[in-house]
């Protein structure tokens, strides 16, 4: 049985901690806290990391962390990173300039986007149609990036095990990419 | 800018007496348990605003590893390192839980910082 690292990221309110729960097959370890800060609309925030595992159906192990979104925890992005073989970034189409909010974490994780495979997971599309895939994908492009995007529902698993999927299959693809090269 | 509330001003007098009483002390900051920070003492240009967010992330992780051990509680962390040790203390309240977050080098006594640490909860959780 093999064991690997997936990373999800992102701002706080996309759904790190949802998605995360939505999908692991133990009780996932959460380090919410009360939020203090009356200027964002949640009651609670990560500030440490969640957990979570998920077995595939190979036998294969998926160790899924998920990092605080807000940046003054960005000290635990990069110690969350290590390792990992994806990161899934998940932005909320609802906030004032999610496009922005995706530069941040591409920002941030710089270093590991350099070599790892990343999917972008939009939430709350439904209701805040804009902006649309082609916005992110343009942003992830600026950044000499090619990053698939999918309009998710992180409360729904069938949707983060899509992200996860998709991640694989690029994890895939640039291992076959390696071995022919 | 408004007037620091009453737990804010005790907290400030907690951190200055601790960083001026014990030997070794560098940094002393009170904060939220969402990181941010509401009162300090530092010295050496330490950014009171990072170590706040550090000490609301230990907590948590403290917190973690105490219930998944089944020991109950998380009360404090500590970081031993090289050339010194930092101590996480939680503070329990009704309205608002704060961290305790005290940074110090060679020269001082973990014992000391501890119940001088313990002290200050006591008195931050009684406001």
């Amino acid at each position: 049985m093999n064991e690997h690292k997936i990373l999800f990221t992102g701002t706080m309110g996309a759904g790190k901690t949802t998605a995360i729960a939505a999908v692991s097959e133990t009780p996932p370890v959460v380090t919410d806290v009360r939020n203090t800060d009356a200027s964002l609309g949640k009651a609670f925030t990560t500030v440490g990391l969640d957990f979570g595992l998920l077995t595939l159906d190979n036998g294969d192990r998926l160790r899924l962390f998920g990092t605080p979104g807000q940046v003054r925890f960005d000290f635990l992005w990069k110690i969350l990173a290590q390792g990992a073989l994806g990161v899934i970034i998940l932005i909320d189409n609802s906030r004032p300039a999610p496009v922005d909010d995706l530069r941040t974490y591409l920002d941030g994780f710089a270093d590991e986007l350099r070599r790892l495979p990343c999917v972008i997971g939009v939430g709350r599309r439904e209701t805040h149609p804009s902006p649309d895939s082609d916005a992110y994908a343009a942003a992830a492009a600026e950044r000499g990036l090619a990053l698939p995007v999918l309009e998710v529902d992180v409360r729904r698993r069938g949707d983060v095990l899509l992200l996860i999927d998709t991640l694989l299959m690029q994890i895939e693809a640039d291992l076959a990419s390696r071995l022919d090269a | 800018m408004p007037e620091p509330t009453a737990l804010e001003q005790l907290a400030r007098a907690e951190a200055q007496a601790i960083a001026v009483e014990i030997e070794g002390v560098r940094a002393v900051v009170i904060a939220t348990v969402d990181g941010f920070d509401v009162a300090s003492s530092v010295s050496g240009g330490a950014d009171a605003q990072r170590i706040a967010a550090l000490a609301s992330s230990i907590a948590a992780i403290g917190q973690v590893v105490s219930t998944e051990a089944g020991l109950g509680r998380g009360t404090s962390v500590t970081v031993n390192t090289a050339s010194g040790f930092a101590l996480v203390h939680s503070v329990r309240r009704a309205d608002t839980d704060l961290v305790i977050h005290i940074i110090a080098g060679e020269g001082a006594l973990l014992a000391q910082v501890n119940y001088r640490a313990a002290e200050a909860v006591r008195r931050l959780e009684a406001a």
